[in-house]
């Protein structure tokens, strides 16, 4: 042969090579595409089951893995060796962590709950706002019964009068920010959940987002504001609200919108608007610290809450659509499904508690969503864009001014002031004598209830409670007719925010009853003592009690 | 209304119970009675858990006889209380049924407030 044939066989065999290296390849990289899919399907049936597989799923899984074995040379598990435990182990998954099955035992052995229902409650997350009186006993049950994740929301840190009844904090722990105590403990409880720490209070501007990404709502705040921001908030997000309150011997609890629909939805359950249309006027608001409470009563109230949170959740969140009206598969058939075991879902109730009547529960019964309601109707006004603007002022809508300073400056005397003017009075008397004195005292009105009064007072204070005067002018006009002329009043209460109001219904009643210009419609004369008793403790006589 | 008149110059409350004393609030109203139970502030307020009226009575004049009882309840507590009947939330200003809705010798009757502390 010619040269030139020689190499134009060597070039042909060439190519005839590469030509089926290129199938090869080809047919390498169809398989590593085969291969890398089954592995992700594997993974990903691995995920999201948790390494707790259904069992209908398993010969699918095995499959999988079947196959890429084959590929890898692996001949069937041998027997009786090491090696076995790692495939007895792949064999058989359970669809709960050996820890839950012990932990969550009591629970998981009742037809109300099952292995379903704990399978729903693993995988809800709850938000908790106020981790005070309500929220330490409601987030605790919470944790215990084995919740993905709990949120807690709180801006305020651990007091001394909080520990009678807020169980989940502590002595140590006083000073500490109150979600940062309540985790800790939480967290020792059921180390399983996901705690979300949440120092702030909440802001009708932070609402919506925080609340997004939760699937049930616990109110446990104590303040009118609040509650009609979480309520709204959560008709426009569609999801439930368990709320409660307490004060006194007195507690109050109800399932809000349950089912949770869009505004506009009859099928939707009430909210907060729907029963409570009209805030109570400001100044009946009494908080724990003004009116008192019994630890049992607030105790046995987020009790409750955490009871109707797992009720629901249980029952199968009845939200089949997300925020954007599509259809969220994973919450179809769940309602069905769980027919067989959970009672059917009552009509809303309110849940009254009162310590000192028989019988000290009754439930009554609510009504679907009211027809010209606001936050949920057809007509509602409230939207997203009315929060985060700011534009919806809760203060307001409650007739709140913030914090009380009705009073001028020159109207209040600073407790070491006041102090002061009672050593000089003090002096006077023993210098001069009763009859210069006299007429320079002062008469305190102490306007506590009576029994704060009891509790501790200034040794000339004569007491007319704050619910008296509110209720009647009769007390307080009385009480200032026994007054001689030109004597100044004081006027003091516990934190220096009621004694405000209190001097100008003295003036008030002065200028009414008095001609115009006369001593005794000096304003001058009427002063309340600026902080009240607090200000006195901290600021002058440190042993005068402070509660 | 005459007929009011008449239940308020007879004294017709004959049971009532004060708050916020431990004890057994009244379970059964007088013949011709029916009951209104009082919660939180407006417990506080009217100083007493619980009290009997004359039935029938329009539930619409409900407010009315109780703020000529107690001035200034009606603006203080009255306007953002729930209302119910034999354990049934009933709204005042619904023009349906509730307008005329009647008050029955036995009801019950529940004044409450709503309570926002916690």
């Amino acid at each position: 042969m010619s040269p030139t044939e020689d190499v134009d066989a060597y070039v042909l065999k060439l190519r005839r090579q590469v030509r089926a290296a290129e199938v090869q390849l080809r047919d390498l990289r169809r398989q590593l595409v085969q291969a890398e899919k089954q592995a992700d399907e594997a993974r990903n049936l691995n995920k999201n089951h948790d390494r707790g597989l259904p069992f209908a799923q398993q010969s699918k899984r095995l499959a999988v893995l079947r196959n890429i074995g084959q590929e890898q040379g692996y001949e069937g598990h041998t027997n009786g060796t090491e090696d076995r435990s790692q495939y007895a182990r792949s064999k058989r998954r359970w669809p709960l962590r050996k820890e839950e099955y012990k932990r969550y035992g009591r629970q998981l052995i009742m037809p109300e709950i099952g292995l379903e229902g704990q399978l729903r409650l693993r995988s809800c997350s709850v938000l908790v706002v106020g981790v005070g009186g309500l929220g330490c006993p409601a987030a605790l049950y919470l944790a215990g019964a084995g919740v993905s994740t709990i949120g807690l929301v709180d801006g305020d840190t651990v007091e001394e009068s909080n520990l009678h009844r807020q169980i989940l904090h502590s002595t140590e722990k006083i000073g500490m920010s109150k979600v940062d105590s309540a985790v800790e403990q939480l967290r020792s409880l059921n180390p399983l959940v996901n705690y979300v720490s949440y120092r702030e209070h909440l802001t009708p501007q932070i609402a919506l987002q925080m609340f997004d990404r939760y699937d049930l709502v616990l109110d446990c705040t104590d303040h009118p504001t609040s509650r009609y921001l979480i309520s709204d908030t959560c008709v426009l997000l569609q999801k439930p609200l368990v709320s409660a309150s307490a004060l006194r011997t007195e507690g109050q609890l109800m399932v809000l919108n349950n089912p949770s629909r869009a505004a506009g939805d009859v099928t939707g359950g009430p909210c907060y608007r729907c029963v409570f249309p009209r805030p109570p006027p400001a100044e009946s608001v009494t908080s724990c610290g003004e009116g008192g409470i019994l630890g049992p009563v607030v105790g046995i109230m987020g009790v409750l809450q955490a009871l109707e949170a797992i009720k629901i959740i249980v029952a199968g969140i009845s939200n089949p659509f997300d925020a954007d009206g599509n259809i969220d598969i994973s919450t179809v058939g769940r309602e069905e499904a769980s027919n067989a075991s959970a009672p059917r879902q009552e009509s809303p109730s309110l849940l009254l508690f009162s310590a000192y009547t028989s019988p000290p529960f009754r439930s009554v019964r609510l009504r679907s969503r009211r027809k010209d309601c606001v936050a949920c109707s057809a007509s509602a006004t409230i939207t997203r864009a009315s929060l985060t603007s700011g534009s919806l002022d809760y203060a307001q809508f409650c007739g709140f001014v913030n914090p009380v300073s009705v009073l001028e400056k020159d109207s209040r005397i600073s407790a070491n002031d006041y102090d002061a003017q009672q050593f000089m009075l003090e002096w006077f008397r023993q210098t001069r004598g009763s009859e210069v004195y006299g007429p320079m005292t002062d008469t305190i009105i102490d306007v506590r209830e009576k029994v704060q009064f009891d509790l501790c007072h200034f040794d000339r204070a004569i007491n007319v409670p704050r619910s008296e005067i509110l209720a009647d002018d009769e007390p307080l006009r009385r009480a200032l007719e026994e007054l001689p002329a030109r004597r100044q009043i004081t006027v003091v209460c516990r934190l220096g925010n009621d004694s405000q109001l209190a001097v100008r219904k003295i003036r008030e009643l002065r200028r009414r009853g008095g001609a115009i210009g006369s001593a005794e419609t000096d304003d001058s004369l009427v002063m309340d003592i600026e902080g009240g008793l607090r200000a006195w403790t901290r600021n002058v006589d440190p042993e005068f009690p402070e509660y | 209304m005459q007929h009011l008149a008449q239940t308020t110059s007879e004294k017709e409350l004959t049971s009532s119970s004060p708050a916020p004393m431990p004890g057994t609030m009244s379970s059964r109203a007088p013949p011709g009675h029916f009951t209104v139970l009082y919660f939180a502030s407006a417990a506080s307020y009217v100083k007493k858990t619980s009290e009997t009226f004359e039935a029938p009575l329009p539930a619409a004049k409900l407010f009315d006889v109780l703020e000529k009882k107690y001035p200034g309840m009606k603006e203080k507590v009255l306007s953002s209380c729930a209302l119910t009947v034999n354990l049934d939330y009933i709204d005042l200003e619904e023009d349906s049924g509730e307008g005329q809705l009647v008050l029955q010798p036995g009801d019950e009757v529940g004044v409450i407030p709503p309570v926002s502390s916690g």
